[in-house]
């Protein structure tokens, strides 16, 4: 067990740094912390209610800019590996492909989390530059958005051990969209005529994740209340689904042959 | 022989690749049995594609057979745990070159655990050993492909392994970067290593392995003493000859049965070993002036038409 957690140790420490060194990860960033910053500018086109305006801006650019930097980059974790032949000397040494696909994951998680950190830390300051309350709630939220990266990475991940970059990022790319809308769907399919179209809908929103459930960002600008159950249940939910998605991930990679 | 003695065996391994989706699967592998015992250098040559690769990966865990089994230090290779035992070396190895020639191989260490959670005067010792102690602290993007093959070999040392796997480590090298990786392999060897290698250049299968097997289109078709097989391959000579009296080159091929190649002034001479002392008298009784004397190493293509003709053999007593 501990040579395990060494080598999943060792394979994400180096995942950090290799991911660390990707410029267009820095782009990406840069991008964030504009738009993050825009929304300052974004908000004084507004009479009323700027803060939210801004701090709403904000929360959706971290959001999306989280989910391209990790689907970018996730989908390219092993098969850059496999393209590069990395993979031949790590799993020559007493290292199982579940530790390296394990290191793998946690390494690229750690540095979304490290870009979350930087963005939310523009977030702060641009909120309190404007005057803008900062509260738990936005805690609140920016956790579940880390919840929500770590599932994305999780998705890129399985599709990424068995499909090229491209289709890997069609399929994660196409399952954050559906993801984020299963909710609505099911609730279209309530009001639908024909029963079968509401059993669809239902399973659909069994099946695949529930991602708009990681989204507490109108809650946390208008400082709403926020049931602690619901985000508790959606960070169970986030667990479940990480692991979910890693096993069968696992699955796929030990039955791979690496030619 | 001492079943300990076994380091690694292969007993009718088969591999089918599916070529794309839809495709029928192709065999590339059919039924590959092979030992290599404790302390041998064991050269495994073939021509490109010939499943050499295919068979290391296998014996590395990179490929799942679709028959057979493959077993090293009597181990299952689907298992990773012995693998601390064991050091491998890929063809035309990439290590992420953002990292330097020290972190690679404390990198490594990690993975590989146990005495590999290596102190740093153990690093040292290994840079030292594979002659990179001066560019411990460059990053591998500026190493050159020699270097490159001696921290790869490094790598593959880190954990102080008992048996080495290596796939075509003299490929792509200049003359003193092949030089450089056969002395380290001669080194291991006489360390008490078992090295397993792939190669295709005869030269260096003639200078370090001690048993060779011959595998083409994925059978082995060959397998014995490297120095025997090679010997066998190594009966003629080229003679380079100017000025060849005509009468004399015609009793050189009725007489020696001997084979001329080229034509005018400057011609080769081709005759058996034993045949060479004759040739050079009477060559130089008839004016003729020899320009350079060479043994005729067969390519290893020749090698696999003979051994493939003669079907699959062992030799007795191998």
């Amino acid at each position: 067990m501990k040579h395990h957690l060494r080598a999943i140790s060792a394979i994400a420490t180096n995942t950090v740094r290799d991911a660390v060194r990707n410029k267009v990860l820095y782009i990406l960033l840069f991008f964030a912390l504009v738009l993050i910053g825009t929304s300052f500018l974004l908000a004084t086109l507004s009479y009323v209610e700027r803060e939210r305006i801004l701090q709403d801006v904000a929360l959706a650019s971290i959001r999306l800019f989280g989910a391209a930097i990790a689907i970018f980059i996730g989908v390219g974790l092993v098969h850059r590996e496999v393209d590069r032949r990395t993979i031949y000397t790590i799993l020559s040494k007493p290292v199982s492909r579940v530790d390296f696909l394990v290191g793998k994951y946690l390494g690229l998680v750690t540095t979304l989390w490290i870009q979350l950190a930087v963005m939310s830390a523009g977030f702060v300051a641009v909120s309190l530059a404007s005057g803008a309350p900062v509260n738990g709630g936005h805690g609140i939220a920016l956790a579940l958005t880390a919840l929500e990266l770590a599932v994305l990475v999780a998705i890129a991940t399985l599709f990424s051990s068995f499909a090229t970059p491209f289709l890997a990022a069609c399929y994660s790319v196409g399952l954050y969209m559906v993801g984020h809308v299963t909710r609505d769907l099911r609730a279209l399919g309530a009001l639908s005529d024909a029963e079968s179209v509401g059993v669809l809908t239902t399973w659909l929103h069994r099946l695949l994740p529930d991602l708009e459930s990681f989204n507490w960002t109108i809650e946390a600008v208008h400082g709403l209340p926020i049931p602690y159950d619901q985000v508790a249940w959606a960070a169970l939910m986030g667990v479940g689904w990480c692991v979910a998605f890693l096993t069968t991930a696992a699955l796929v990679f030990e039955r791979r042959d690496f030619r | 022989m001492n079943g300990s003695d076994v380091i690694v065996k292969v007993s009718g391994l088969v591999k089918d690749f599916r070529p794309g989706f839809g495709l029928r699967r192709k065999r590339v592998l059919h039924g590959i049995d092979l030992q290599v015992r404790r302390g041998e250098v064991f050269g495994f040559i073939g021509p490109n594609g010939a499943g050499k690769t295919t068979t290391l990966k296998i014996l590395m865990g990179l490929i799942r057979a679709t028959e057979g089994s493959a077993e090293i230090l009597g181990h299952d290779v689907r298992e990773t745990a012995f693998r601390r035992h064991v050091g491998f070396l890929p063809e035309g190895p990439y290590f992420y070159d953002f990292l330097t020639g020290r972190e690679i191989l404390r990198f490594y260490g990690k993975l590989a655990g146990g005495h590999a959670a290596s102190p740093e005067s153990h690093i040292d010792e290994l840079l030292e050993w594979v002659g990179l102690s001066q560019a411990a602290d460059l990053r591998l993007r500026a190493y050159s492909k020699g270097m490159l093959q001696r921290i790869g070999i490094a790598q593959a040392l880190v954990h102080d392994p008992e048996v080495v796997f290596l796939d075509e480590p003299m490929s792509g090298l200049d003359p003193i970067g092949r030089k450089e990786i056969r002395d380290l392999i001669l080194r291991l060897h006489g360390e008490g290593k078992t090295i397993f290698m792939n190669t295709h250049i005869l030269s260096d299968v003639e200078v370090i392995c001690d048993r060779v097997a011959i595998i083409a289109e994925g059978r082995v078709v060959h397998e014995g003493g490297a120095h025997v097989l090679l010997e066998r391959e190594r009966q003629p000579f080229d003679i380079a000859v100017s000025g060849l009296d005509p009468e004399l080159a015609e009793s050189l091929v009725t007489e020696l049965d001997a084979e001329l190649r080229g034509r005018g002034e400057r011609v080769e001479v081709r005759v058996r070993e034993k045949d060479v002392d004759l040739t050079l008298e009477r060559i130089l009784a008839r004016g003729g002036r020899v320009r350079g004397v060479a043994p005729v190493n067969a390519a290893l293509e020749e090698l696999f038409l003979k051994a493939v003709e003669g079907g699959p053999h062992e030799e007795e007593g191998a």
